[in-house]
């Protein structure tokens, strides 16, 4: 059984068919690059996987669970972290505060409990920020733990954005073009992290431009165009596929 | 340093001690919405309403139920939270200057209500004669009394409110106000965070409406009306959005202003607008922010200013 199913799923915005019956899998403990040209759909399957949106038609489901039409923070909590496309994160907070945040379903305590600062409240605040020190640790990150999410460079703020997802121990990762606007060695050494937390169990689906980093690390390519899968195949078969080298000849221009 | 001096302000100077009981009084209705704006960054223009439940639940139940003042005091909070409860749930939904003009016509409805359902809540005179506050047989009398009474509650709330904001429901709200869809995207409930920390700042507010209650001995609905919401939201942003000492001091400035300003007559609301200008201009990001160092630095440059002097002479 594949970790996330998508099936026959379409997306209509007002007339305009933005995902035109797409089928595709992520299995567990792979890689799986998605890519296609600029409105090809790309962006649009993962708010629909993450639950910002809702399908016009077709069913999503996660480790045999049907997700469609469940809340984004119900997903998230089934397992499945996201970055975004645009950087979103928390600017106002640290950069642990920011990693902290995103282990919220696995720290103890609401409201009141908090308010009133009981005893696991302390014991689970304290594991939280040795764990969150980790993963700094792992992304290179935990020099400017105390500073400002704001004040990081861009590619660093892409990393506590990872982080941010990381914290929540996802089964299944959705990088939306996590390399875009990274150095050639930021991208590098983002691909070795990426390769990590596959051997450390974790599936993960990328969506990105940057051709050179999805053929490195995926293990199997789905490509969109115009709303409808056009291949979805080993990254080797996939560059010699007629239609998406059309494809790509076509939008890109070469 | 600002606890010693709160504890020995009526030694110092008596004659503050009513206007600072006051202050106290806004100064929790400020603390909890400081949570919910400067924090969570949602607005409430009808925080006066849940201040506003909390008086009238004071004022009933002691009053007409005869109910020892300290049960009234607990129910005015529970009274404020529900309601907040009630109006939250639908209109939380709503963001920004939907939010802020939904809580306004709320604030408004509350008022209506309250001067026309004569026979609960006295109409537009109020109720009168609303006991002190007393517990186990101490009776808060005096100015003196319920200065301590207010700050004393004060400062335990602020307990309360720091140790949210260092937990995992702090840096919910906060993320909240910097990013719905980031903050869903790590499994925070948005809905039930900006429900949460609403009901919360109600429950401040309504404790405040209680306290005021009992310290004024009234409750009519002059008091509760959209200048004390817009107060409110004034000693938020002065004090310094995201701080929980700034909305104190702020309310502590706003309420000695008002009544200073207040011998001004006719010309005391332009002042006070002039005041506030001033105040946005030279401290953008509130006055509570930093405050500490903003402080140090002015007694540095106090001293600076005196070895100058010295050397010059």
């Amino acid at each position: 059984m594949p970790l996330l199913a998508i099936d026959t799923i379409s997306k209509n915005y007002d007339g305009v068919l933005a995902l035109n019956r797409v089928s595709l899998t992520v299995r567990a403990r792979t890689i799986k690059g998605l890519i296609g040209p600029n409105g090809a759909g790309k962006t649009t399957l993962f708010h629909l996987i993450s639950g910002l949106e809702s399908p016009s038609s077709g069913t999503i489901s996660f480790r045999g669970m049907a997700i469609t039409g469940k809340a984004p923070h119900e997903i998230a909590a089934l397992g499945v972290g996201r970055t975004f496309q645009t950087i979103q994160t928390w600017g106002t907070m640290t950069v642990v505060e920011n990693i902290l945040a995103g282990m919220h379903t696995r720290v103890p305590g609401n409201f009141l409990s908090c308010g009133f600062w009981l005893p696991w409240i302390h014991k689970g605040e304290k594991g939280a920020l040795k764990e969150a020190k980790g993963i700094l640790e792992f992304l290179g990150l935990l020099g400017r733990w105390k500073w400002p999410a704001l004040q990081l460079s861009f590619g660093q703020q892409k990393m506590l954005e990872l982080g941010r997802a990381l914290a929540m121990r996802p089964k299944l990762l959705l990088l939306d073009e996590p390399a875009a606007g990274l150095t050639p060695a930021e991208v590098k050494k983002l691909s070795e992290k990426v390769c990590q937390l596959r051997g450390q169990g974790m599936a993960v689906l990328v969506v990105e431009h940057h051709l050179g980093m999805v053929m490195d690390v995926a293990d199997d390519i789905a490509v969109l165009h115009n709303g409808e899968l056009i291949a979805d195949d080993t990254p080797e078969a996939v560059k010699k596929d007629p239609r998406v080298i059309e494809a790509y000849l076509t939008v890109a221009g070469g | 340093m600002y606890l010693g001096a709160l504890v020995l302000l009526p030694v110092i100077w008596p004659g503050s001690l009513f206007l600072m009981g006051l202050a106290g009084i806004y100064a929790i209705v400020a603390l909890g919405l400081s949570l919910f704006l400067g924090y969570a960054g949602q607005i409430s223009l009808g925080h006066a309403a849940f201040f506003g439940i909390g008086a009238y639940t004071t004022a009933i139940l002691t009053t007409r139920y005869g109910v020892p003042s300290v049960g009234a005091f607990g129910a005015s909070a529970v009274a404020a939270t529900a309601l907040a409860y009630i109006i939250g749930k639908p209109i939380l939904k709503l963001k920004g200057y939907f939010l802020a003009l939904a809580t306004l016509g709320f604030g408004e409805i509350f008022l209506v209500i309250v001067r026309e359902a004569r026979g609960l809540t006295g109409g537009v005179s109020g109720i009168f004669g609303v006991p002190w506050f007393s517990a186990a047989g101490f009776t808060f009398d005096t100015s003196f009394k319920q200065y301590y009474l207010v700050w004393g509650v004060l400062i335990g709330l602020v307990l309360f409110a720091k140790n949210l904001v260092r937990s995992k429901m702090g840096r919910a709200l906060l993320a909240v106000a910097a990013s719905e869809d980031a903050a869903a995207s790590v499994g925070i409930n948005v809905a039930r965070v900006k429900l949460g920390v609403f009901v919360i700042s109600a429950a401040f507010a309504g404790l405040a409406g209680s306290l005021f209650a009992s310290v004024m001995s009234t409750a009519s609905p002059d008091a509760f009306g959209l200048g004390l919401s817009v107060l409110i939201v004034m000693m938020v942003i002065i004090g310094g959005m995201g701080t929980l000492y700034g909305p104190i001091f702020a309310a502590i400035f706003l309420t000695w202003l008002t009544d200073v300003l207040g011998a001004y007559q006719e010309y005391s609301l332009p002042l006070f607008g002039v005041v506030f200008i001033l105040l946005l201009i030279f401290f953008p990001d509130g006055v509570g922010t930093r405050l500490n160092a903003r402080l140090i630095y002015l007694i540095s440059y106090w001293g600076r200013k005196q070895r100058r002097e010295r050397v010059n002479t």
